[in-house]
């Protein structure tokens, strides 16, 4: 976290037009998702699109060469441009050879990469931006803010603004007479340009063929009018075959915008050209009689043999993972600082552009694999987002606070538990009557401007748990509980809960000492070492008297026990099988509950609403969605769904801690969803949600309760059985 | 097999009206003619340009339109040739008549040589798709799957029939609706007589619907670039003889 981004999300939430705008932008968005959704096989769909582009970029090479023999044969020239500045210079002396005056341009991420615009007009030639958000953005002097929307930001005063002085004309506020005003605009600067340049969506290995997407029919104006059109494509967009294409356009639409199809997808092979006159071929019959097709690698080739970030390459630009993202919900595209926004903009700007920047929007990433479950090339966007953090990290080093609160104390349980026991008498001044703190001093108050924070526990579970400590040999079930720091130190009530739920479910509960932090809070950091130490560690306290299950309440650490422990351990074999064995063994609380009692009983009726809200790990991470609804339902409380049930509550990644307001703006979408559906009480998995739920409830004076499952059971599970 | 055919055709339909086309169907020649001609009547057209159709000649569309006051051009370079020179096929005109009568149309004065008359005639033809107020298309395929309009030449002129005029028509023959995204490069590759693959066509255009934006914030609003009205006339079968 710096202080420039800290400014920039800042100033992102504080300003009220933007904040309008992109409720309204997000609320139709998924609106529109919703539909264009339904019924339609995704899974099968991304998968189609994920082999594509996995053998496309690993056929690359021969792929680049088929494309540009056969584009030759069609009669379009070829350049390939190392970096920006040799394709900016390849198109600028085209231009100037050409006695270019004017251009238009159709909305290119490439051409942004490359600041191609600002390329030809310091040589005084003139561009005009050709999508209508863009062109608004370019009179504003600004970059886009969102993909789909680039001029999202703008209010209607500002718009009618730019368009009144652009056309010399007074224009009201008034949609369609500014958009009719715009089109005159752009109508003449096409007519005029002497040159068109676009980007291309896909480019066919097969025939040698651009394809260019867009809504607005300026792609096809803009690439078809002027007499010379030059395209500027990354090589990542290259696909064998039409085929391809097509299953690429069955979801690139439906993720950008939620419709089934572009309204115009324009296929280019070659100049303009015709027989009609003389038998020969000539060029230039009605449409442009020159194409030139410029390949810019700039990074690409390195991203391409980088094993581990090669898959950023698959992304086809749709901005499903911006559509879904809570981060860029709230603050949008100009707060990234450069062009690629969301997570998969900060693998992007690492490779494009400039590492420290990648650096700064990876900070704002929540890691609620929200993106990764929306992508169509099923990129695994946080995965590369942590490879991120921990290359930097191996590279510069972690900051010293981060590197002494992972190696000096949560490696080592015992001085953490020490240090928090000195906690606990140090936070007294501040704990009110109910055990909450609701303002702490400088500099730790910006900690509680969000939430209020429950207080630490006097008692940790370690010291709570004694009369389950010895496992005693029988036939029941063992169920070794992995508590997690949170319900060790702040609701060690919750692990008391789950101990006596699962002694009642008929099985043999115990506490394995010498368990430790999961190491998440390390390992998203970018510090593997101490993850992995922490790893071993629990690997060895959780084998003790060889649990059949181990039951967790922090879906946070269940999936990284169950499935980074795996990835850490992966260049050594016998903890590799270990970490195996443990993986296997790890159920969520409602998860396990069900599996030891299965048997449906009849429903004793409690006449009690509740909504519950999906952990980002639970759902997305380790894949349970329907267990803790099932087990609800079954103990007799009617279910009533909240809107975006599984969107982050906020308290993801180091955002929390980082950026407080940004995560305050998460959390009041979700309190806010909560609160329409009318019922007075939340359940959820995870105790960190409940931290932040809580703690936001309360800044609200809300009477409604945050409840984990384990909680809510715990007083009435078996009753009337 | 018919009733495959009549279900892809039903689908077409149906999705191309859900993306916001207006789609009328007919199996009268007579009656594609008079809705085209009503509908330019309604919308105070007075001249269309028109990419070549082989549904159009059969229907006879340009010489109802014209006959009834409405201009239309062709801007298929041979169609427009043929225009020029008032019969088909045009190339058995000599280069120096046809420079003749191309002088005479854009008001150049132009020598036979192909390279200048090209250029003449293309800025004519830009001109006229520039100056209409209706396009008129045939969908060289149709996409049940997505309700796509699939528009294809060399070129390039075709894209601009379809996105500069006001009023887009585009005329459907059954017969080219296909299922998937996937059968349009199977029937546009189709092999060449002498066994060789001829090359995809130059410009390939789908369209999917109207054309809209929601960059001018407070509205989604039609006709964002396009023409703010997409037509899709769809012909079964037709008769010569239904033909006035």
């Amino acid at each position: 976290m710096s202080r420039v981004m800290a400014k920039r999300v800042h100033k992102a939430l504080a300003d009220d037009n933007l904040q309008t705008a992109l409720t309204r932008l997000f609320g139709l968005i998924k609106f529109v998702r919703q539909i264009t959704f339904a019924n339609l096989d995704f899974d099968a769909l991304s998968q189609e699109i994920r082999r594509i582009k996995e053998n496309s970029i690993a056929n690359l090479p021969q792929l680049v060469e088929q494309f540009k023999s056969q584009a030759a044969k069609a009669g379009a020239v070829v350049y390939e441009a190392e970096d920006a500045e040799a394709a900016c210079e390849y198109i600028l002396k085209l231009a100037q050879e050409h006695q270019v005056k004017h251009i238009v341009k159709s909305k290119s991420m490439l051409g942004e990469e490359i600041e191609l615009r600002e390329h030809l007009e310091s040589a005084g030639i003139g561009v005009t931006e050709t999508d209508i958000g863009e062109w608004i953005v370019q009179l504003a002097r600004e970059r886009p803010a969102h993909l789909v929307g680039p001029a999202v930001h703008k209010t209607m005063e500002q718009v009618a603004e730019l368009v009144s002085k652009a056309t010399g004309q007074e224009l009201g506020t008034e949609p369609q007479a500014l958009l009719d005003a715009t089109r005159r605009v752009l109508r003449r600067a096409y007519i005029e340009a002497e040159m068109g340049i676009s980007g291309a969506n896909i480019a066919i290995a097969e025939t040698g063929t651009l394809t260019i997407v867009t809504n607005e029919g300026n792609g096809c104006m803009a690439t078809t009018l002027p007499p010379i059109h030059v395209a500027v494509v990354g090589y990542e967009k290259i696909v064998p075959g039409w085929k391809d294409a097509a299953a690429i356009f069955r979801l690139l639409s439906r993720c950008t915008a939620g419709m089934k199809m572009p309204v115009y997808v324009s296929h280019i092979t070659g100049p303009s050209r015709t027989d009609a006159l003389s038998g020969k071929v000539l060029y230039g019959a009605g449409g442009p009689a020159e194409v030139h097709i410029v390949f810019v690698d700039n990074g690409r080739w390195q991203m391409r043999e980088t094993e581990e970030f090669r898959e950023a390459l698959y992304c086809i630009k749709c901005g499903a993972c911006l559509n879904v993202c809570p981060v860029f919900a709230s603050v949008a595209g100009q707060t990234y600082g450069y062009i690629y926004h969301g997570g998969v903009g900060a693998i992007l700007t690492a490779f494009l552009h400039d590492v420290d920047e990648a650096e700064e929007v990876a900070s704002l990433c929540l890691g609620c694999m929200a993106c990764k479950a929306a992508c169509p090339a099923r990129i695994d966007i946080p995965r590369m987002i942590t490879r991120l953090r921990a290359s930097l990290a191996e590279e510069k080093g972690l900051p010293w606070l981060n590197k002494m609160a992972y190696r000096g104390i949560l490696k080592y349980p015992d001085r953490m538990r020490k240090l928090i026991k000195v906690g606990t008498y140090l936070q007294r001044p501040f704990v009110d009557k109910d055990l909450m703190i609701r303002r702490l001093p400088v500099p730790l108050n910006s900690l509680t401007k969000a939430i209020s924070l429950p207080a630490l526990a006097s008692e940790p579970l370690l010291e709570k748990l004694t009369n389950f400590q010895l496992p005693v040999p029988s036939d029941k079930p063992r169920v070794a509980l992995y508590a997690g720091c949170v319900a060790s130190y702040l609701y060690p009530e919750v692990g008391e809960h789950v101990m006596k739920i699962t002694d009642e479910c008929g099985a043999k509960p115990y506490y394995p000492e010498g368990q430790a932090c999961c190491g998440a809070p390390a390992y998203f950091a970018g510090d593997v070492e101490t993850a992995l130490g922490l790893a071993k560690t629990n690997i060895v306290a959780l084998e003790v008297k060889k649990p059949d299950y181990i039951i967790t309440v922090c879906p946070g650490c269940a999936a990284m026990l169950k499935k980074e422990y795996l990835n850490l351990t992966v260049a050594e074999p016998r903890w590799n099988q270990r970490a195996r064995v443990l993986a296997e063994r790890i159920r969520d609380f409602s998860q396990l509950v069900l599996e030891l009692t299965p048997s449906t009983r009849e429903k004793p009726l409690r006449n009690h609403k509740v909504t519950y809200h999906d952990p980002c790990h639970l759902k997305r991470g380790i894949g349970v969605v329907n267990e803790p609804r099932e087990l609800l339902k079954r103990e007799g409380f009617e279910l009533v769904e909240m809107a975006e049930a599984d969107a982050c509550c906020g308290f993801g990644g180091h955002v929390v801690l980082s950026y407080p307001e940004l995560s305050k703006s998460i959390l009041n979408r979700k309190l806010d969803s909560i609160e329409a559906t009318g019922v007075e009480m939340v359940v959820t998995n995870c105790l960190p949600c409940v931290l932040q739920l809580r703690g936001g409830f309360d800044k609200r004076r809300s009477h409604i309760k945050v409840m984990h499952s384990a909680e809510l059971l715990a007083d009435t599970f078996m009753m009337g059985r | 097999m018919q009733t495959e055919v009549a279900g892809m055709v039903e689908r077409f339909k149906a999705e191309a009206g859900k993306a916001g086309a207006l789609v009328y169907e007919t199996s009268s020649a007579e009656d594609a003619c008079n809705y085209i001609l009503r509908l330019a009547r309604e919308r105070d057209v007075k001249s269309a340009v028109k990419s070549k159709s082989k549904l159009a000649d059969e229907i006879k569309l340009r010489k109802h339109l014209e006959s009834r006051g409405i201009d239309v051009k062709e801007t298929d370079l041979r169609e427009w040739m043929a225009q020029l020179v008032g019969r088909k096929p045009a190339e058995r005109i000599t280069m120096a008549q046809l420079g003749k009568l191309m002088s005479k149309a854009t008001g150049e004065k132009l020598d036979s040589e192909p390279r200048a008359l090209l250029n003449a005639a293309s800025r004519a033809i830009r001109q006229y798709c520039i100056d209409a107020d209706m396009g008129i298309s045939e969908a060289d395929l149709a996409i049940a799957e997505t309700g796509t309009l699939v528009i294809a030449g060399n070129e390039g002129v075709t894209r601009l029939v379809a996105v500069l005029p006001r009023i887009h028509i585009t005329l459907v023959n059954y017969r080219n609706v296909v299922e998937l995204l996937e059968d349009v490069y199977v029937r546009l590759k189709s092999p060449k007589r002498d066994g060789s693959v001829k090359l995809v066509p130059g410009y390939v255009t789908y369209i999917t619907g109207r054309n809209t934006t929601a960059d001018i914030p407070g509205a989604v609003l039609a006709r964002a670039q396009g023409p703010s009205e997409e037509h899709i006339v769809l012909v079964r079968r037709t008769s010569r003889r239904n033909v006035a």
